[in-house]
């Protein structure tokens, strides 16, 4: 067996890595994603308003809930009020970190 | 008794980890998959903050587990890479067609990624070290069985030095041919292949001193 196909042989032997299919992205790596990729939305201009995110079929989460129903104006809606959330702060630094309330995005990412 | 070399192409082009749809025309998609994935770029792209972190949701993972096993051991460097590969999403979303799954576009990007980390860091090594490379005589235990020769390449492979190691990922799992490598490292194919020769050579070092 010459050298080439013999590592070439190992290395397909290999490939198949236990992990290969059932890794995860930690809760915490999903967080700061989310939050960076939602940084960079804010700071190309506003967010959709929350109120067309609840009209488009998107459940929205307790704060932001009462921020939609306070007469603030569309104005309001559109900031990203995840950035000041402790669950943000949380998600960010704990893996499965003790939030849990609904419609929280950094809930949904805990791998629980 | 070793496989024939055809039968190992065949399992390098369906091997794990590597999605098929980077290397192989993608299957018959459902067309309501693609719908329901334009219809979340779509969303994503106007700032839609439930429908980005859906997007994480469903995608991290995966992107995540394609770029672990061609930068392992540095998990830090994955998780980086997987970062990159969403910020580089958001801001060419619009190109996303929906032709083809979301995934399989965001595995693009991730190829990409992957391949400038590759450059990068096999730029900074010294693909012209001299060295005599010695002839190897012992030849392979085909007896192993399956599982424990999956280990022992892994566990070879992460004892290796780094360069090495994402070379040996790069010519092998991503299947580049020497002359791709030379091209996108600015060296000569000769150098490369010497490269080359190296790792292999410690990779087989590896594997024997472990058995």
């Amino acid at each position: 067996m010459s050298d080439q196909m013999g590592l070439e042989l190992l290395i397909a032997s290999g490939a198949e890595l236990p992990e290969a299919g059932a890794v995860r992205a930690s809760s915490r790596l999903k967080s700061r994603i989310y939050s960076r990729l939602v940084q960079e939305q804010a700071a190309d201009g506003p967010l959709l308003s929350l109120s067309k995110t609840k009209a488009a079929g998107r459940a929205l989460c307790v704060f932001e809930n009462l921020v939609q129903i306070a007469p603030v104006g569309e104005t309001a809606g559109r900031a990203n009020y995840c950035r000041v959330c402790h669950a943000r702060v949380a998600g960010e630094r704990i893996e499965s970190a003790p939030i849990y309330w609904p419609h929280c995005p950094y809930v949904l990412f805990q791998n629980r | 008794m070793l496989p024939p070399r055809s039968v190992v192409r065949e399992f390098l082009e369906n091997r794990a980890g590597m999605p098929s749809d980077i290397t192989m025309p993608p299957g018959p998609v459902a067309s309501n998959t693609l719908d329901c994935d334009k219809s979340l770029a779509d969303a994503v792209r106007r700032k839609d903050r439930k429908a980005t972190a859906e997007f994480v949701q469903r995608h991290a993972d995966a992107i995540y587990s394609y770029i672990l096993i061609r930068v392992r051991p540095n998990a830090a460097d994955a998780d980086d890479l997987s970062q990159d590969v969403f910020l580089a999403a958001w801001q060419c979303i619009g190109d996303y067609k929906g032709t083809s799954p979301l995934r399989a576009w965001l595995f693009g990007i991730a190829r990409h990624k992957v391949e400038d980390y590759y450059r990068a860091r096999l730029r900074v090594s010294d693909l012209d070290e001299a060295g005599a490379i010695a002839a190897i005589e012992a030849p392979l235990d085909s007896a192993l069985d399956e599982r424990r020769t999956r280990q022992r390449t892994v566990a070879a492979l992460d004892r290796l030095r780094e360069d090495y190691r994402l070379l040996l990922k790069w010519r092998y799992w991503d299947q580049k041919r020497t002359a791709e490598i030379a091209s996108a490292l600015g060296r000569t194919e000769k150098a490369v292949e010497r490269m080359l020769a190296r790792a292999r050579e410690h990779f087989r070092r590896e594997w024997e001193a472990h058995s």
